[in-house]
Formats: structure tokens, sequence, C-alpha cells
């Protein structure tokens, strides 16, 4: 990179409508960056199912973030808010005649994706959906801003916020600073670590692993000022993505596709009412405001397609072809 | 410059929602790392990721799972070790819908797991223990084949070939792999197992009406829908990597409707979700038919060209008005209708007892006989005006009338009667208004699209069901239609190009091998209790009549015992209906358990001879599915691991080994009488290799692509530059570009359809259809056979392929450590069960014990464990096929009637387990405490 680079900013669009919550970009993230031992626990890509607790449990009330621009003191989740990594002794079962069956070593009652399918509500309206999680590499990033050792920046050329562990002195206030706890601290080698946007794949102008292996075609990648790129359409221009919980101060840079779509509210006689399933409010609260506006269009766009008419919006979603979700990013290696 | 950026940075950040002053009290210490004035250090930890994301080498690679992704990868792999897979995303891209790429999934993408996994097996093992204990011996290859060979040899002598089986399911997720075992079985005349209709996949409902083994579209044509009515399907868990075109097709303005008990992962998605109690889909399909013949919304003209609705049906004996009852000498096989135009009955055309003009050259396992040689237009109408309504006298040969009527009035008239929505919502539980506007929007739609899967298809009266969706579909006229007709997606069953297969797996013909019916194998050998007394349904009267009069096959003849079984990459046991019965009645009968795999699944722990078999990774095959249309391969990115052995290359090893016993025994050769055929031991080796050609999985697999039409001419080498799309399929043509619809042969270019009558058939005039009361797709309630309140629901996971991946570190770390039961809150609570504890759940067939989660969105009266954990995981006993028996329906056990007849996989009976009925308590025996 060379010193007359502009700022620019790399942004991710995750459509909650097209994500099936299949964990394809967990694991695409998790085999490729986090499986040296000690790093069990860590999920730089999760998908929880929502309403939930979440991963690490109960992350979004543990402070972090900022307040009225001052930083705002945060907890470093416990071990037991992560979910303590199930390990199985299969051997001894399989090859060495041990009466029991493989178990987990942990006691079972907590993991990252506890929740799966739960959601909120009575039969039969109860509601759910998926909502992945990564690194937000915000504007204002809480974790570097807690990082006395200087270990985190936030890189010019297209805002991924980077942590060089050669600097990290192994403080964790990096972990307890981040409000949606996407900074993660290896006890093995006393190092923090987060999600680096895959740098080493959009070196070669690759898509990152959680985008290119997207199987639901949810995920879009771009810079948010590339014009022709989705990211930047759906973010600026149509302004139906909507950063996670912006109230924590730190201008995410992951946006989401409201779930405008789903069965409405069921009457006691069992006829379809009117009403939304997912409640406005609780989309609100993680959406903020402006959801509404972004379901009325979304909403609306659609209904347009049903008619037969054109849709820009609904055919950015729907990113017939796949370059057309990457931004100026390409799918695969040629190597 | 520097002072410019800060700016800029700034600005942003004022733009964000919070407001940021520029006095505030933020040093943000990233703003100097930001700033590109200032150079930044770089140090090691950037190149350490660059080096984690590297390799020296690329191979292609699938996943040999039973698994109907057929995902096209890129194999990553470095210093000899395999690092990771990554979606080759090079599928083909079709015209005017979304690309197919990237295919995968969560298992997909740490596939390479397996080959370092705690489970792999790296070296033969032989049993020291007993059965399932998990004690073994390392053997080499020599002495483990070589006990194997022994025992073959002396088996075939002393109680003959018939009593040895081979069984390896699912040909089309790797068919060189699959063929092995099965030209080894070939060879020796060992019989093979069916296993499409045994894991109750084989929709016997579509064979009833339309004369095929099975047939759907690809999933690209879901986006091609304006209607989509998912149906028993779940595709955001099973069908992970084509779910998307559900989502496409939706925001392209697609409504999507859901039909199941629970709020799942699809549903969540629909526009409308109808929850109907479980297993009574048959009266919500028809209060549906109901509406639409009411208000006069369904296609006439479609009934009387494409299907039997304008048939004439004898009122005095119900069955059809044949031409030898009016002919002398006429054909059984032939039927009439009633011609308005001149007023007479006609013959319509294309009927069994008709031939084609050109004699068909091949008679393709997949069609119950091939009618594709017919012109086309032979369904054309002409001047025909067929009658739909009305009752006619015919004078039969000996004289007497009899009143004729066609089968669409005998059907509408139970329709009106008995399925009006008020009706219907009173089985269902669905509203009657939201019946009727459902049946309305399909109706209007064009094209509709019914999808269907495993929640409709593992029922005891599943067949109905699905001739109640092809009936909706031909009222509608959507067969045949891009983005329209019925498609069901349960199994890895469709190797478009079967012939090459069949010749590679039976060097002399299909009709020279041993065939059992699984499902028939397994009840009679396992001595299987299914408590169908209860309902008054006397399984074995009509098993012994299928037998006795050769309507299906059984092995060993004569009511003798099986003596080997030999299993490879199948988890028979673990997957078996029935298992307690399996493992007191069957495994005892067994001399010799073989099972060959990557891994000690249940199958291999409960073996007497385990072989370690190649990863998918570690070997070439070809990989196809039903979900699209193109071919994808696998090779070897590293040689085989450990001692492994592809399976290729087992039963090539394997055949020379009983070659020399059989020499050394003084047993060279046999005469199989049951095909005339002298069985020649002495040269098995050069007969499997056919001399040296198939000397390697390569050749394998390129005479399978040159000997089937559908791929002949598609080279490896192009393969492995990129998958490539069939030339040709079953019963549509492939168009270049295009989406494959199936049954286009038919209901497009008007060639009868593979039936008895040559058209869509609801009607089956055939003594065990009208002692069931289902001559025409009518309900019937579930079979309620075990006196329990909960229903017993097993679907599939998104984190296991069946039994595959369910013990994966990886996937049980994104679930809850081990299997679960999800149960509505009213049902814990009913019985004191909290979230996580562990519970009961048995019946008479047995019991599991089980962690449960609770599932709001679980219908009440209804639990559902995904299926088919393995033996060894965290339950505390026993598995979901503990409390499944095997039930077999006794339409499936026709095999004498035009196109129900036994061919392998092709109709039989599955066995069925949703109809299972439970109770559950809270567990208060002794827990085990983590390790
Ligand atoms: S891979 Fe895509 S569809 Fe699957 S969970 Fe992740 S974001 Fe959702
Ligand atoms: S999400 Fe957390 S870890 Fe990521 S940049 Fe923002 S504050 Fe830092
Ligand atoms: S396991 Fe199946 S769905 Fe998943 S990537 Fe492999 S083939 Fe595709």
């Amino acid at each position: 990179m060379t010193s007359s680079t502009r700022h620019r900013q790399m942004a991710f669009v995750i459509d909650l409508n097209k994500c099936i919550g299949c964990q394809g970009c967990t694991i695409a993230c998790k085999r490729l960056w986090t499986t040296a031992p000690g790093l069990e626990a860590a999920y730089w890509m999760n998908v929880e199912t929502v309403p939930g607790r979440g991963y690490p449990r109960d992350w979004a009330g543990r402070g972090g973030g900022f307040d009225k621009g001052r930083p705002k003191p945060g907890r470093e989740p416990t071990p037991e808010e992560y979910g303590i990594p199930f390990e199985f002794d299969y051997s001894a079962r399989l090859f060495s005649g041990k009466r029991d069956r493989g178990r987990p070593r942990a006691a079972a009652d907590w993991a990252p994706n506890w929740e799966e399918d739960q959601g909120a509500g009575a039969y039969p309206n109860t509601y759910f959906f998926y909502l992945p999680r990564m690194c937000n590499h915000c504007d204002r990033p809480a974790c570097a801003e807690a990082c006395e050792a200087g270990a985190i920046r936030k890189r010019p050329e297209d805002g991924l916020v980077l942590l060089d562990p050669d600097r990290c002195d192994g403080s964790r206030a990096c972990v307890a600073a981040c409000p949606y706890a996407k900074t993660f601290f290896d006890a093995a080698k006393a190092k923090a670590h987060k999600c680096h946007g895959c740098f080493p794949r959009l070196e070669a102008g690759l898509a990152p692993a959680c985008v290119a292996q997207c199987t639901g075609r949810a995920m879009h990648v771009g810079f948010l000022d590339d014009g022709a790129a989705s990211v930047h359409k759906l973010v600026r221009q149509w302004g139906v993505a909507l950063p996670l919980m912006d109230g924590f101060g730190t201008g995410p840079n992951v946006f989401y596709i409201p779930p405008f779509i789903g069965p409405a509210v069921e009457g006691p006689d069992g006829t379809a009412g009117a009403a939304a399933r997912i409640p406005d409010n609780y989309l609100a609260s993680l959406f903020g405001p402006d959801v509404r506006t972004a379901l009325r269009v979304l909403r609306a766009e659609r209904r347009k397609r049903g008619r037969g008419e054109p849709s820009e919006l609904m055919d950015l979603l729907i990113g017939r072809d796949a370059r057309a979700l990457l931004g100026h990013l390409q799918p695969h290696p040629s190597r | 410059m520097a002072r410019q950026s800060r700016r800029n940075f700034l600005k942003a950040a004022g733009a964000a929602s919070v407001g940021v002053g520029l006095a505030g009290p933020f040093s943000f210490r990233t703003l100097a790392a930001t700033d590109p004035g200032k150079a930044y250090d770089y140090t090691s930890w950037e190149q350490f990721h660059r080096d984690q994301w590297s390799w020296d080498r690329k191979t292609r690679g699938a996943h040999l799972v039973n698994c109907t992704g057929a995902c096209p990868h890129f194999v990553y792999s470095k210093n000899g070790v395999i690092l990771r897979e990554e979606q080759s995303k090079d599928a083909p891209m079709l015209n005017g819908v979304p690309e197919q790429n990237p295919r995968g999934c969560n298992k997909g993408e740490c596939g390479t797991d397996y080959v370092y996994s705690p489970t792999r097996l790296k070296y033969p093992l032989i049993r020291v223990g007993e059965r399932g204990e998990g004690k073994w011996r390392r053997a080499s290859w020599d002495e483990a084949l070589g006990i194997i060979a022994d025992k073959i040899v002396d088996t075939l002598r002393t109680e003959g070939p018939d009593t040895i089986s081979v069984y390896s399911p699912v040909p089309a997720v790797a068919p060189v792999s699959f063929s092995a075992g099965h030209r080894f079985a070939h060879l020796i005349g060992a019989h093979a197992h069916t296993f499409f209709d045994w894991y109750g996949d084989q929709p016997p409902g579509q064979t009833q009406t339309c004369g095929v083994q099975g047939e759907t579209c690809e999933s690209a044509d879901w986006y091609n829908a304006r209607y989509i009515v998912l149906w028993g399907a779940n595709p955001a868990q099973t069908r992970i990597p084509d779910a998307h075109y559900i989502s496409e097709a939706q925001l392209n303005g697609t409504k999507i409707v859901s039909i199941a008990p629970d709020y799942n992962s699809s549903t969540i998605k629909a526009d409308s979700w109808l929850h109907p109690k479980p297993g009574t889909d048959v009266a919500l399909g028809l209060g549906f038919a109901h509406v639409i013949i009411k208000e006069n919304l369904f296609d006439a003209h479609n009934l009387k060209e494409q299907t039997d609705m304008p048939l004439l049906v004898r009122g005095d004996n119900k069955l059809f008005l044949r031409e030898s009852d009016l002919v002398e000498g006429g054909s059984k096989n032939r039927f009439y209708a009633w011609d308005l135009k001149t007023g007479r009955p006609v013959l319509m055309r294309g009927s069994w007892g008709d031939e084609p003009g050109v004699k068909p050259a091949v008679q393709p396992p997949f069609l119950a006989r091939n009618t594709l040689t017919f012109a086309d237009g032979t369904l054309d109408l002409g001047n025909l005006d067929p009658a739909l309504e009305g009752r006619y006298r015919v004078k039969l040969l000996d004289g007497t009338m009899v009143e004729c009527r066609p089968v669409f009035e005998l059907y509408r008239e139970r329709i009106m009667a008995e399925y009006t929505p008020e009706k219907v919502a009173a089985v269902t539980g669905v509203n009657a208004g939201l019946i009727a506007q459902t049946a309305r929007d399909y109706a209007k739609a064009r094209p509709a699209m019914i999808i269907t899967g495993g929640g409709t298809g593992h029922w005891f009266y599943s067949d109905i069901l699905m001739r109640v969706f092809h009936f909706l579909s031909s009222l509608t006229a959507n067969e045949g239609k891009q983005g329209g007709g019925v498609n069901h997606y349960i199994g890895q069953w469709k190797p478009v190009f079967v012939p090459g297969v069949a010749a590679l797996s039976f060097p002399q013909g299909a009709g020279k091998q041993r065939f059992c019916q699984t499902t028939i194998w397994s009840y009679v050998h396992s001595e299987a209790y299914d408590g169908m007394d209860k309902v008054g349904i006397d399984t074995g009267k009509y098993l012994r009549h299928a037998l006795d009069s050769k309507q299906f096959p059984l092995y060993p003849r004569n009511g003798r015992d099986p003596k080997i079984f030999i299993v490879y990459r199948g988890n028979f046991l673990n997957q078996a209906k029935g298992q307690k019965y399996m493992l007191r009645n069957l495994w005892p009968k067994l001399d010799l358990i073989v099972t060959a795999n990557i891994r000690m699944d249940s199958q291999a722990l409960y073996s007497d001879i385990v072989l370690p078999s190649a990863h998918w990774y570690e070997k070439l095959d070809l990989n196809v599915t039903e979900e699209h249309t193109f071919i994808n391969m696998t090779e070897p990115a590293v040689p085989p691991m450990f001692e492994s052995k592809t399976d290729w290359q087992i039963f090539r090893a394997l055949a020379k080994k009983v070659e020399e016993a059989a020499v050394a025994k003084g047993y060279p050769r046999f005469y199989d009488d049951q095909f005339k055929w002298n069985r020649d031991l002495s040269t098995l080796s050069a007969q499997f290799t056919d001399n040296g050609k198939f000397d390697n999985e390569e050749a394998a697999a390129q005479f399978i692509l040159d000997t089937a039409p559908q791929s002949k001419g598609i080279t490896l080498a192009e393969l492995r530059e990129k998958p490539r799309r069939y030339k040709s399929n079953w019963t549509s043509p492939m168009k270049e570009g295009v989406p494959y619809t199936p049954f286009q042969f038919f209901a497009v270019n008007k060639r009868p359809w593979p039936t008895l009558t040559g058209r869509q058939q609801f009607y089956i005039d055939h003594p065990v259809f009208f002692e069931m009361g289902v001559e025409l797709p009518v309900y019937k309630a579930p079979i309620d056979a075990d006196k329990y309140p909960l229903r017993f629901n097993t679907p599939h996971s998104r984190h296991s392929v069946h039994s595959t991946f369910k013990d994966n570190p990886l996937m049980l770390r994104l679930q809850r450590g081990g299997p679960i039961v999800e149960v509505p809150p009213v049902e814990a609570e009913a019985r004191g069960l909290k979230d996580n504890d562990w519970a009961e759940i048995f019946n008479d067939h047995g019991r599991v014990i089980v962690r449960i989660r609770i599932k709001p969105g679980e219908q009440p009266g209804r639990i559902s464990m995904y299926h088919t954990p393995e033996l060894y995981m965290d339950l505390i006993e026993g598995s979901t096929q503990s409390v499944c028996p095997i039930r077999i329906t006794p339409t499936h056990l026709v095999g004498n009637y035009g196109h129900l007849l036994f061919r392998p996989n092709y109709y039989g009976p599955g066995g069925s387990q949703r109809d299972t009925r439970v109770e559950m308590r809270k567990y208060t025996g002794a827990v085990p405490t983590p390790l």
C-alpha cells in the first residue's frame, strides 16, 4: 500500500431473508483461520437464532462501545458464555472397547448455537430468524480505542480493523471493549485475535471466505464508495441495509437487510391476519428506527416483482450472477 | 495529506448516526495507525495468515456421502496434508435463473475432518470382543481378506450364493465405488440390496401415477415457479445448497406457501403457513381439489388428454372397461373412454396393450416400460371429446349391459361429498377459509409447483398423498411445465447415467443379478414386529402372497437364513428401522458381517471384520444428483491414507483372494441354477477387471460416462476442467442452458406415460388397492398402531447428512454436543421436563433416552428427533430407530399390475416410520457425568 491510498471502507451486507442459518459461513471461517489449538471456542463468524441470547451468551448486554462519544466500560465474556467447546473421546468407545458412549467432555449446557430455531412467541405465532455476526470493521473501533499497546489499527485502504498479535500485550482490553464481542483472546498464546476480513484473499482479489462460501448467496461485500458495488447501492442508495445495534456508537460496517418476508400473525380461528409475525419493535431494537422505512421499501419493491414489474432492488438482492454480490472481488481463486 | 485524511475520517464518523464532536473525548488510537502518511511497520503476523491460506496442490473434490448436494469443490493441500476445501463455484450457468454457485454447506466445508478424524479406520480390524463392543485386533489386508474369502467360498459351497449379500446405497454420489462391490457380488452370485425404497425415499405414489421410479426438476427450476407449495419440505435445512432458489424466487415475486406442522427454518420465510395435524395432508390436498373443481378452476382438456380421468369404469365390478370386455380376443391392457362426439366408447391410444411404431432398443430401469419411441402426439385427442362425466351403458361380449362411468366422475363425487373445506378443516385443523384461498391461489398461479420431501414421503400412506399431489398438478395442467409440477426431494437417488452404472456393476446384465428388496429382507429376517394387528392390517398375509406369487423376491430362498453380509459405504444398522429386531434376530443369523468404510460407524462397530476405505478426497469417482444436471468428480488430493484402499481396490483384491481360496479349496467353479450360469471362481480376478481393463477407478469412471447415452462423449479430462451437464435425461430433453423439468416427453410431446393406461393414472383397479380402499387416492388416517400419545417425527438435520457428520465435533459444537429431541413447550410442561433435561421416549418397539430442546414452533402432540445419531453418541440408550418399527404398506407389495412391478429401487415398500407414536417422560436414572 502506498501513502497515496484513499481512505476507503469495505462493507458487508447480509440479507436475512436469504440467510438460511446453515452455518456454512461459520465453518468456512473457522476451518480457514481458527483451527489452532486453543481457538476452539472462538468464532470470528457465528450465526445465531434471534430472538435469543446469542454468542457469546448475552453478548449485547456486556457494555463496551461508546456512550455519547466516551468509551463505555465493557466486560469480557466468560468461557462459559462462549461455551466450553465439546470434546469427544470416540477412540475409547470405538477402538478400545470402553463401555460408555462418546460424550462431550464438558457439561453440555451452553454452546454458540445453543438456542437454534427456538426464538420467541407461542405456537402457532412463534417467530425467529438467523443472524450471522462477524466483526463490523467499525468506523470507530472500540477495540482499537481500548488497546493501549496500539496493536489494533484500522487500515486506510479498505477500513479493515486488524489486530497485530506481535504488538498485542495480552491486556484483553479490546475483548472487553468490543460491544459485539468480536475480539477474542487466545489464552494459550496470551494474544488477542479477531476477524481480519480475509485480507490474504482480498490481496488476491478474492471475496472473504464467509461471503464467497455462503451457499444461501446472502452475503455481499464491496467498497461502500464504489457506486457499482451492491453494498453501496443497498446501504447508500436504497437505505435498506442497516447496521446492527448502532447505538453502541462504533459505526459498524456490516449491514443487514431486515427480514421482511414471513407468514403473518395468525388469528385464534386459524386465519392469517395482516400483522407481521416478527414485531417491528423487535426489529427496531436490532436495526434502529429506520428499519420501518426499510421494510416498507422492501415490501413495495417485492410487490412490483409480483406484478411482473422491474425492481432494481430485488435484482440486487437476487444477484443472478454471483459476482454481482462481490463488488470488485471475485468468487474463486484462479490459481 | 495526512491532515486531510484525518478530516475525512472524522467527517465520515460524524455522518454516522451517533453524534461525534470534533472536540470529543476520543483519542482514537486507530487514527494514528490509519494515517497513510505514517508508514505502518509490517511484522510477521500478516505473513502468517497469508501462509494459512496457501497450498501447493489443488484438486477436484466431492462429498461421497448420502447427500443430494453433489456440490463441486476444490480441495487444497500442502506438503501432502489436506488443509481444506472450498466450493469450486464453476457449476454451469443456466438461462434466466440465478447461478447455482457456490453450492455447498456447513458439512461440506469441513469434509476434510473425516480424513484425520479419530473415528477414521486406518487398518483392517478383526473383532475380538462381542459385536458392538469395540474390541479389535489389527490385521493385515492379506489376513483379513483371506478370512473373508475362505468364508465366502465355504458358504458358496455349503449354503449357496443367495445366503451372501452385499449392501451399498446411493450410486449417484459415487458410482465407481458403488459398482465395485456390486460387480463382485454379481460375479460370485451374491444378492444385492435395494436402498432407495428401504430408506422410504422412493415415492411409490409417483410410480403408481406416472410409471416412473421417480422424477423431479433440478432446483434451478424452482426459480421459474410463480407459486411454490413447500409441502412437508424444509429445504433451508435439508437442501441447503438449493434453498437459495426459494428465496430468490420469492424476491422475484413468487408466492411461497409452507405446509408443515412445525414452524421450521423454511416456514419462517414463507408468505403463508398451513400447519395441519401430522399425517392429515391427503385430506388437505383433497380439500384444495374440492375448491378447484367446485370453482371450475381446473383444466378439463388436460385431464382428458393426459390422465385416466376419462377412462370408463364398470359399475358392476369397479374394474376398468377393457378391450377384452367388448371384443373377442381383445387386450386386457387397452381401455375405453366415452366419446361425446360419436356417442360411443373409444379405445384410448398409448396404453400398455399398444405397441409403439418403433420398437425400443432398451428398457430403461427407471420407466415401467419404454414408451419413448411412441410417436409424438400419441395422446393427442384429435377429433375425440372424451366425457369426464355421465353414465354410459355398454354391451359386453356376453351381451350383458353394464353401466360405466369415467374415473373423474367417481373421484369427483367423493371429493365433493367428503372433502368440503369445512370437513377438511375438522380433520386437519386448518382454517376452512385458508384452505379455499390457498386452493384458489394455487390454481390461478401459472406455473405453480409443489415441492415435497421426507415430511410427506416417510408415512405409511405416503403413496396416497403423492397421488393427490399429482392430481392437483394435473387439474391445473402444471405437469411438465417449467416451474411447475410435483417435485420430491428425498433420497440421493438419481444417477442419470444409470445405464453406465448398471453395465459396470452387472457385467452380465442386471437380469442375471439377484436383487433383494431390502425392506422385505429386513422385515422377514429380523422377525420384526410391526403392531399392525392393532389396526387390523395383516402384513403377513400380503407379504406371503407377494412372495408366493413371485411378485417380489426374497433371498435366501426357501426360508433359509442369510449367512454373510458385506456392507460398504453405508451405515445399514444405524439407519435401520426396527433396529432392535435387527440386532436381536438378524445379527445372530449372520456368520460373518464385513464392513468397509472410511470411519467406524455403527454398522462397522457391530461387524466382525472392518476394512478401511479411502476418503472421498483420496480417490477418483464421479458425483451426481437429481438436484442439478451436471456431472462432478473427485480425485485424489493425497493417496489413500494409512492402510486404506479405495472400494475398487478392496473388491478387486477380494476377488483375487476368493479366486485363490476357491482354487485352494478345490471349488473352482459352480453351476448357478437360477441363472443357468457356470460360475468360474478360478478366473474371478480377471472377470472383475475385465482382463485388466478396469484396473483402476479412472478406467471404470470413463466406462460409465461412455456407456450411458446421457453422458456419452464427456471425458474425465473435461470434468477435471469443470463440471459438465448431461447430454440427455430421463423424461424430458436436456436443452442448452434450460433448467431440467421432468415429464415433458409425455406432457408436452404427448407420448404415452409408462403406466398401464398410458396416462397419468389415478385409478388403480387392483384387488389389494380395493381391499385397502385406495383404488382412488382418498384420505386414510395415519397408522396409530402404537397406542401412545405423541407422534414421533424423525426429520433430517442441517448438521449432518444422515449419520455422516453426526459425530463431527465442529458440527456438535454448533448444536448441543449430542442428539436432541425437539419438544413443544406444552408437552414438556405436562411431563415436568425442562430444556436440556434427559427424557425417556418409548413405545412397544424400544426406547431412546435423549436430551430435549424446547421448541416453541413445534406442534403440540408431536416431538421431533433428528434421525439416526450413531449408536455410540451421547444418548443414554438407543437411538431414533429404536422406537421406529418396519411397517410395510400392502399396496407397495403389488408387483403384477402393468407398471407396478418389482425392479430394484423402482417400486417396493419402504417400511415407513413417521406414523410412529411414543410416550415421553422425565428420565430419572443415572446420568452420565461429563468426562
Ligand atoms: S453461509 Fe450464508 S446462508 Fe448460511 S448461515 Fe452463513 S450467511 Fe446464512
Ligand atoms: S466489531 Fe468489535 S472488534 Fe470489530 S471493529 Fe468493531 S469494535 Fe472492533
Ligand atoms: S455435504 Fe452435500 S450439500 Fe454439503 S457441500 Fe457436500 S455435497 Fe454439498
